[in-house]
C-alpha cells in the first residue's frame, strides 16, 4: 500500500519543490536536500534490500545494483537542487544506511588479509615436521641399506 | 570512525573526517598526521605515506587554490615511474640470470652424460640435481614471461595461471630437497658407513623428486582458501612460508649434516687415509660453500632496508643470488670438478692426437697415437678415486695393481 502511494506522492513533492527550488537560496542543499533524499531515494533502496534475504545483504554482487541505484539517485537531486555533490547531508546518509544495512559485514574490502595466527601457524608448522620426519626417515633408511647389497 | 572513542585529550583538534580516500583521526592541532597510501590505484604505491596538516587553529589544511580541505597524496605516485623502471632491469636481469643457468647447466649434463667413466652415485645425484634446475630455471622463465610481464593475463586470472605457480613452488622444492639430498648421500658414505657399499638411491628419488609435492600442494590448497589473488601473485602473504619453511629446515638440515662431515673428516680421517681424506674434503667444501649461499636468500628475504638507496642494493643482490644460482651451481660442481676437469683435457688430447695421426701418417705418428690412447686408457681409473673409493677395500678388479701403483701419485679436484 505505502509502495502505491509513495510515488504519487513523492510525484507531487517533487513537482513542488521543483517550483519552490528555484526561488530558493543554496542554503537549501541543507536540511531540504536531506529531506528530499531521505523521501525520494531511500523508499527505493529500502524495498529492494528487503526483497533480498538479510543474509545476502552483505554479499556485494548482491547488493551493488540497488546502492548504485542510490548512489545516483542522491546525485541528480543534487544536481536538479543545485547543490554540490558529495556533501556532508550524502555523507551523513551513507553513514546511517551503512550503520543499518552493513554494520556486520567483515572487512575483506579490495586488500586480501592473512588467515588468523591459529590457522596460519599449523599451515606453516606442519610441512617443516613433516619434512624433519621424511629427512630423517631417508638417513635412516640410507644407514641400513648398507647393510643389504 | 563513528565508533571510535570521542577525543578526550585536551587542546585543539582537527575532527576526524573522511577526504574521499581514506579516513583520518581526530588529530591535535598545529601537527601533520600520515598513514599509507590507499591501493586502490593501480600507480599508487601503498608503501609510501599520505599525509594531512591540522593547523594551529583546529582546522584541516586547505589548499589555497581551490580553498578546500585537502591531504597530500603527491608521494604516492611521485617514484612510480622510477620504481617501474628498476622492476623492469630486475625482470630483464632475472630472465637473462635464468637463460645463462640453462645454458650451463645443459652443458654439464651433456659432460656428465657423455664421459659414461665419470659415472657413479654421487654423479647420478648430481645430474638429477642439474634437472631439477633446469626445470626450475624453464618453469620460472616461462612464468615471468607469460604472467608476470603480462596484466591482463593476471586480470582474466585464468586457472592455467595458478597451476603454473603450483609447479613452479614444486620446482623449487625440488631444486633444494635435491641438495638436501647430497647432504644425506654424503653424510651416510663418510660420517655414518664409511666407505661402505654402494646406497639404494629409490629414498633420495623420493625424497629429491616426492617429496616437494607436499609443501606446494598445501600452499596450493591454503592459497586457494585464505588469500585467492589474482594468479597468486602477491607475495606480501605469510602462506609463502609453507614453501619456504621446508626449504628453510632443508637448509639448515644440510648445512649441519655438512659440518658434521667436516669434523669427522678433520678428526678422524685426517691422519690415517689421507688421499681420500683429502679428495672428500674437496667434495664437502663445494656443497659447503653451496648450501647457505643457496640458502642465504630465504634467511634475509625479510629484511629490505628502508633507506631507498641500501633497498635497491639490497634488490641487486638478492636477485643476482636467486636467479643466477643454476650458472653458479654448474660451475662449482662441474667446471670446477677436478675429475671432469681432467675428463675434458684427455677428450681435447685424444682429439688432437687424433687430428694429428689424420693430417701426417707416419709410422711415427701411428706408434704415437697408440702410446696416446693406452696413456689415455689407465688414467680412466685413476678418475674413480672419489666416486668408487668402495672398490679399494671391497670387490678385486683386476686393474687394482695399476691402481695402487696410481695412487701414490696426484691428488685430484
Amino acid at each position: 500500500m505505502a509502495s502505491e502511494t509513495t510515488p504519487v506522492l513523492s510525484k507531487q513533492v517533487l513537482l513542488w519543490l521543483v517550483v519552490a527550488c528555484q526561488s530558493v537560496s543554496v542554503m537549501a542543499c541543507g536540511g531540504t536536500y536531506e529531506y528530499a533524499i531521505e523521501e525520494f531515494c531511500l523508499g527505493k533502496f529500502r524495498l529492494d534490500m528487503e526483497e533480498l534475504d538479510q543474509h545476502h545483504w552483505c554479499s556485494w554482487e548482491d547488493t551493488v545494483e540497488p546502492y548504485g541505484e542510490l548512489t545516483n539517485c542522491t546525485y541528480l537531486i543534487a544536481l536538479k537542487m543545485d547543490c554540490f555533490w558529495p556533501n556532508r547531508q550524502v555523507d551523513e546518509f551513507f553513514i546511517r544506511i551503512h550503520k543499518h544495512y552493513f554494520h556486520d559485514c567483515s572487512l575483506s574490502g579490495r586488500q586480501l588479509r592473512d588467515p588468523p595466527n591459529h590457522i596460519l601457524g599449523p599451515f606453516i608448522v606442519v610441512p617443516i615436521l613433516v619434512t624433519l620426519l621424511m629427512t630423517a626417515l631417508v638417513v635412516w633408511r640410507s644407514k641400513r641399506s648398507e647393510g643389504i647389497v | 570512525m563513528n565508533r571510535d572513542q570521542p577525543y578526550n585529550k585536551s587542546g585543539l583538534y582537527c575532527n576526524r573526517t573522511w577526504d574521499g580516500w581514506l579516513c583520518w583521526d581526530d588529530t591535535p592541532a598545529g601537527t601533520v598526521t600520515w598513514q599509507n597510501c590507499p591501493n586502490y590505484f593501480p600507480d599508487f604505491d601503498s608503501t609510501e605515506k599520505a599525509t594531512k596538516i591540522c593547523s594551529e587553529s583546529g582546522q584541516w589544511f586547505r589548499h589555497p587554490d581551490t580553498n578546500r580541505t585537502w591531504s597530500n597524496y603527491t608521494l604516492c605516485n611521485f617514484h612510480t615511474t622510477g620504481k617501474l623502471k628498476m622492476a623492469y632491469i630486475l625482470y630483464y636481469m632475472a630472465i637473462v640470470g635464468h637463460a645463462l643457468s640453462i645454458a650451463s647447466l645443459l652443458i654439464s649434463l651433456a659432460i656428465f652424460f657423455y664421459f659414461r667413466n665419470l659415472s657413479c652415485q654421487r654423479i647420478t645425484l648430481h645430474k638429477n640435481l642439474f634437472v631439477s634446475y633446469v626445470l626450475n630455471s624453464a618453469l620460472t622463465l616461462i612464468y615471468l614471461i607469460a604472467v608476470v610481464n603480462n596484466p591482463d593475463v593476471v586480470g582474466r586470472n585464468p586457472v592455467g595461471c595458478k597451476v603454473l605457480h603450483f609447479f613452479h613452488m614444486y620446482m623449487l622444492g625440488c631444486n633444494y630437497f635435491w641438495m638436501l639430498c647430497e647432504g644425506i648421500y654424503l653424510h651416510t658414505l663418510i660420517v655414518v658407513a664409511v666407505f661402505a657399499e654402494e646406497q639404494h638411491l629409490h629414498w633420495y628419488y623420493l625424497l629429491g623428486w616426492g617429496f616437494p609435492l607436499v609443501p606446494a600442494s598445501i600452499h596450493a590448497v591454503a592459497r586457494k582458501k585464505y588469500f585467492d589473488d589474482n594468479c597468486w601473485m602477491s607475495v606480501e602473504t605469510h602462506l609463502l612460508y609453507v614453501v619456504h619453511g621446508p626449504i628453510m629446515a632443508a637448509l639448515l638440515v644440510n648445512l649441519f649434516f655438512l659440518l658434521n662431515i667436516v669434523r669427522v673428516l678433520v678428526t678422524k680421517l685426517r691422519d690415517t687415509h689421507r688421499a681420500e681424506s683429502n679428495m672428500y674434503m674437496k667434495a664437502v667444501r663445494a656443497t659447503l660453500i653451496l648450501v647457505p649461499l643457496l640458502g642465504i636468500q630465504f634467511v634475509i628475504f625479510p629484511w629490505r632496508p628502508e633507506n631507498r638507496l641500501a633497498g635497491e642494493v639490497y634488490d641487486y643482490i638478492m636477485h643476482i643470488l636467486m636467479h643466477y644460482q643454476g650458472l653458479l651451481v654448474a660451475t662449482i660442481f662441474c667446471f670446477f670438478n677436478g675429475e671432469v676437469q681432467a675428463a675434458l683435457k684427455r677428450q681435447w688430447i685424444q682429439y688432437k692426437a687424433q687430428w694429428g695421426q689424420r693430417r701426417r701418417d707416419h709410422c711415427s705418428m701411428r706408434s704415437t697415437s697408440y702410446t696416446a690412447t693406452s696413456i689415455t686408457e689407465v688414467p680412466a681409473f685413476m678418475y674413480h678415486h672419489d666416486c668408487n673409493s668402495e672398490h679399494l677395500n671391497g670387490r678385486h678388479t683386476s686393474e687394482d695393481s695399476e691402481l695402487v701403483a696410481l695412487k701414490t701419485g696426484e691428488t685430484y679436484a
